[in-house]
């Protein structure tokens, strides 16, 4: 996007939220002269909750697609995208994509200048490739200009590493999740074991839960081959204390204590069931609510469903924790997802109008309540929110101490993603050993980190 | 032949062996698809005697709206067919009947034209497609679809064609009809189980694709294939929704293959067969 | 009446192979904000064959459609000869056995994942019946994974070769059958002194189909292994993609493509030659 266009919409845009905040029922009357969408009966009732005035009519008849990963929070979309709707006349197409594809279909978009859609969900982790190449807006100029209505303060700092690279912010944060460990209290309480605090309690408590002639196992782990078995190996090592890269942000994968940390993950594979070097995330959640795993470390954003007697049948057992850190790490992993606007879209202004609505302390509760996960203090404080989830103390806390770069938002992400998430599998079936991974990292790294 | 009757009693059941082989998978997609989440991983398996549902179905229609999807891929395979096979069987047709020895060498070339992997078309193509405004409508997947079904349907017509017999083309051009009236009123009709072979594997090809739509298509042209990938993610899978959604993709081509299954070979043996 | 065929195809595909030719050598990658393409010459080749990752897809490819072509041609040719009777059974049998080729290969591959599944499959489940152990399950192991990949690409593909040979079978002259068995010859001498030679055609076909089809395998790995564990199931055409069309490294992904097709185009030559020269003992 250009100054000249910056400029441009800024100046509209402020035009428009001067009579907007002038005008009570925002929904009332067309407001901008150069509006072509047709005119609403005079008789249509108001819709109802205006979220602070950020939803108007102005783009009413326009298009907006959004591209989402199929994760949780999908299913919040799904019921709140018919509401926008109805509130702001735009009509929301939502293409829903898994991980893989998602990446793809985004980035093709991008490089064809395509713009086939104009909102997308982007990986913390994509922050870094999107914001390098201009793929999405910067949303700095917007979020200055609107501050007043975006009630900024309640978003938890850490929230803000979803789409922030460089000066700028390439997405702004949509869901925020914190790596906390989910355990069966009965399964602990039978082996005679407390929740483990630290790394080496986490292998001593996985070993003890281990019955392999039950078929119950200590932890499930990510191991498949991929994006999966990189992200739990990285969040890993960020428990255990190392780094991938040294202080200069020079690529240092071959070191004695990332040795350490490979071997540590393989060990703790030894307490996980034999196929989970094929897991991907949702085996693990298969797993754990058909009871066949103790304890897992993962994203917060399952954990609604495990409590859903429906969908697992020990809800009444489960428990949320705090994950165990190594002797030297003070922090807890921290990802999730913001949301974008393409840089080519046409329809920046109603796209941003979307994004402030869904992300808006008003329909967070909803947002939750359909598997959203939170990125606002008042959410997660919210006494009524906290009585029907329980565990949201623990994320704010987890959030509060949460750190977003032990998988590094740099422009080389998913290259390096890639060759770990092949090493790292490689080494885990048995293909090589852990010095001919980490050398084979080193080497792979030297090369994508320039 | 010198076949016992224990013989037929094994050979009958070796086959219904084999068959349900085949077929098991497929009845396995089928009732998962109506299996709530708790039962679709009993153990031992679950394949009848479970309590059905319409709620898988009832998702993939309501929450993915499966139905647009189903248009797309409709729209995409007819206009793959149609451009194919007109193309094909004009091709095929020429190829056949030519005398020239290089014209008559040329359907082996349309036969090379098959084995470009995909992905080395798909990469240029891209690119083309991008520079012509093309990425993303049901056009730029159809042209590519249909690169790689015209050549097959020209190799299978020209096979067909050629174990036709030419001599009421013959006559019909003694008696002053062109050489495209020949065609159509005289050969295209005696081949006409070739070209029912080439309009169902053109179905089946372009319907099941999935490499070129994952490229190719928008979120408003993008096909079933693609949209049962969408539902393969990070949360918790839900095997009734997938299998509901595979029903979608399956079942056309199920019921097409049933109704047309004689045909499958036509045009693809009729050259080594004699007949 | 062939020119609008040959007109569309040669400028449909022939333009983007050259294109494609092109481009491998440059360094084109389309992430790259500034879109230079920079001449490398034969680089991305040589590169290629520095890859260690692409040996190994290259080693992979062979290992699939090798296994692939052989084990579809056999069974395809046993199911032949076994369903091979005129009886309505049978006929309602064989119509039931083409099915999986009608299917989407990506929900073959999401099938069969399922069905692998180690701790809720049900071949899992029937092979820990019997004793059988499968820990990782057999897309999951090291060792076992190309296998259990090249099951599902048998179970889909095995009917196009029954049905091709079934129609080669029935276009045999009965008698030359009966005389063998009159000369004395057992069925098995029938079969391979008799029968296969007269095959030999279809069996061209099937073959010729299968290896271009098999060299291409992308869906089924895609939706199950994604080239795992470790490299096991990492096949050429897999990779390229993963090359070309997720890091949009556009130059080597058309590099690796050419290789593929001249690997392909090489082994179908043979074949083609192969072919041709029967036709034309056929014409004499």
């Amino acid at each position: 996007m250009s100054l000249y266009q910056i400029r441009t919409l800024a100046a509209s845009a402020t035009a428009i939220a001067l009579v907007l905040s002038a005008c009570a029922a925002p929904a009332a009357t067309p407001i901008a002269p150069a509006t072509t969408a047709p005119a609403e009966p005079t008789a249509a009732p108001a819709p109802a909750e205006p979220a602070s005035g950020i939803v108007t009519r102005e783009y009413a008849g326009s298009k907006l697609t959004l591209a989402s990963q199929t994760d949780q929070f999908i299913e919040a979309f799904r019921a709140l995208i018919p509401k926008f709707e109805e509130l702001s006349g735009i009509d929301v197409t939502l293409d829903e994509l898994g991980y893989v594809d998602l990446r793809q279909k985004a980035t093709a978009d991008f490089v064809g200048k395509t713009a086939n859609y104009d909102l997308i969900t982007v990986d913390i982790v994509w922050s870094g490739e999107y914001g390098q190449n201009k793929w999405t807006v910067d949303l700095t100029p917007l979020i200055e200009r609107d501050k007043a209505q975006l009630a900024l303060d309640d978003i938890l700092p850490v929230m803000w590493t979803l789409g922030k690279w460089g000066d700028g912010q390439w997405a702004y944060p949509l869901a925020g999740y914190a790596n906390i460990l989910n355990y069966r209290t009965d399964l602990f309480a039978e082996a005679g074991v407390s929740v483990p605090k630290t790394l080496t309690e986490l292998q001593e408590v996985a070993a003890k839960l281990t019955q392999p002639e039950k078929n119950v196992w200590g932890i499930g782990l990510l191991g498949a081959k991929g994006p999966a078995v990189a992200q739990d190996f990285m969040a890993y090592v960020q428990q255990y204390g190392s780094s991938l890269l040294d202080k200069d942000g020079k690529p240092a994968i071959d070191t004695e204590a990332n040795l350490k940390a490979l071997e540590g993950f393989k060990a703790l594979f030894n307490a996980a069931p034999p196929d989970a070097t094929g897991w991907w995330w949702g085996d693990r959640n298969d797993a754990f609510s058909s009871g066949k795993i103790a304890m897992m470390l993962n994203w917060s954003t399952a954990i609604k469903n495990h409590k859903n007697p429906d969908l697992n049948p020990f809800a009444d057992k489960i428990e949320t924790a705090f994950s165990p850190l190594g002797a030297e790490a003070g922090k807890y992993g921290f990802g999730g997802w913001g949301i974008g606007i393409n840089a080519d879209s046409k329809n920046k202004e109603a796209a941003w109008m979307f994004i402030k609505w869904i992300t808006s302390p008003e329909v967070q509760k909803e947002w939750v309540d359909n598997n959203g996960s939170p990125i606002r203090r008042s959410t997660l404080t919210d006494p009524e929110l906290v009585k029907k989830y329980p565990w949201f103390p623990i994320l704010l806390e987890s959030f509060e101490k949460g750190d977003g770069d032990y998988r590094p938002r740099e422009p080389w992400y998913s290259k390096m993603e890639d060759v770990i998430g092949s090493e790292v599998n490689a080494y885990l079936v048995g293909q090589i050993d852990a010095k001919t991974a980490l050398a084979n990292m080193q080497k792979a790294a030297l090369d994508i980190i320039k | 032949m010198r076949t016992s009757r224990a013989e037929h009693v094994i050979r009958n059941l070796a086959a219904v062996l084999a068959v349900a082989f085949f077929l098991l998978p497929i009845v396995w997609l089928f009732s998962t698809s109506f299996k709530l989440q708790r039962d679709t991983f009993q153990l031992p398996p679950l394949w009848l005697g479970f309590e059905p549902t319409w709620n898988n179905f009832a998702f993939a229609i309501n929450q993915i709206r499966v139905g647009q999807f189903v248009l797309n891929s409709v729209v995409i395979s007819a206009g793959t067919t149609l451009a194919s096979v007109v193309l094909g069987t004009l091709g095929g047709y020429a190829v056949a009947r030519s005398r020239l020895r290089l014209m008559s060498a040329s359907s082996y070339f349309f036969l090379v034209l098959l084995m470009i992997p995909p992905v080395a078309m798909l990469v240029p193509f891209y690119l083309i497609m991008r520079d012509l405004g093309l990425l993303g409508t049901y056009l730029a997947v159809i042209i590519l679809d249909t690169v790689y079904n015209a050549p097959f349907v020209v190799w299978m017509m020209s096979n067909y064609f050629r174990s036709v017999s030419t001599e009421m083309e013959q006559a019909a051009l003694v008696d002053g009809a062109s050489h495209f009236q020949a065609f159509a009123q005289v050969a295209l009709p005696l081949a006409l189980p070739g070209l029912i072979a080439s309009v169902l594997y053109c179905v089946i090809f372009s319907w099941n694709d999935f490499i070129f739509a994952l490229l190719l298509t928008s979120p408003s042209t993008k096909t079933v294939p693609l949209a049962i990938m969408g539902q393969f993610s990070t949360a918790q899978l839900q095997w009734g929704y997938m299998a509901a959604l595979s029903v979608f993709a399956v079942l056309p081509m199920l019921l097409l293959a049933l109704a047309l299954n004689r045909y499958f070979v036509q045009g693809l043996t009729a050259g080594a067969t004699k007949g | 009446m062939l020119a609008p065929v040959l007109i569309f195809v040669l400028a449909i595909a022939l333009a983007p192979l050259i294109f494609s030719f092109s481009i491998s050598l440059t360094d084109y990658r389309l992430t790259d904000p500034t879109q230079a393409k920079p001449f490398v010459g034969l680089g991305n080749y040589i590169k290629a064959f520095q890859d260690k990752a692409v040996l190994e897809t290259l080693w992979n490819t062979v290992v699939f459609t090798i296994g692939a072509v052989t084990s579809q041609v056999v069974l395809g040719m046993a199911l032949a000869l076994l369903m091979a009777g005129e009886t309505p059974f049978m006929r309602a049998l064989r119509s039931v056995a083409i099915l999986p080729l009608a299917l989407p290969p990506l929900v073959v591959g999401l099938v069969w994942k399922a069905l692998y599944n180690p701790q809720f499959g049900p071949v899992a489940y029937y092979l820990k019946q019997i004793g059988l152990s499968v820990d990782r399950g057999l897309l999951g192991d090291f060792n076992t994974a190309m296998a259990a990949v090249l099951l599902i690409d048998l179970w889909q593909w095995t009917p196009l070769l029954m049905i091709i040979f079934l129609a080669g079978i029935k276009s045999l002259p009965g008698e030359m059958l009966e005389a063998a068995y009159v000369d004395g010859a057992n069925r098995l001498q029938a079969f391979f002194f008799v029968m296969l030679p007269m095959l030999l055609p279809v069996l061209f076909i099937g073959v010729l189909l299968r290896t271009m089809n098999a060299f291409k395998v992308f869906d089924i790995i895609f939706a199950t292994t994604g080239g795992g564990p470790g490299n096991a199931t990492s096949v050429l055409n897999f990779h390229i993609y993963k090359v070309g069309l997720t890091f949009f490294d556009m130059g080597y992904a058309a590099a690796l493509a050419n290789i593929l097709l001249f690997m392909i185009g090489v082994c179908s030559a043979f074949y083609i030659l192969l072919l041709r020269r029967q036709r034309a003992a056929e014409s004499l």
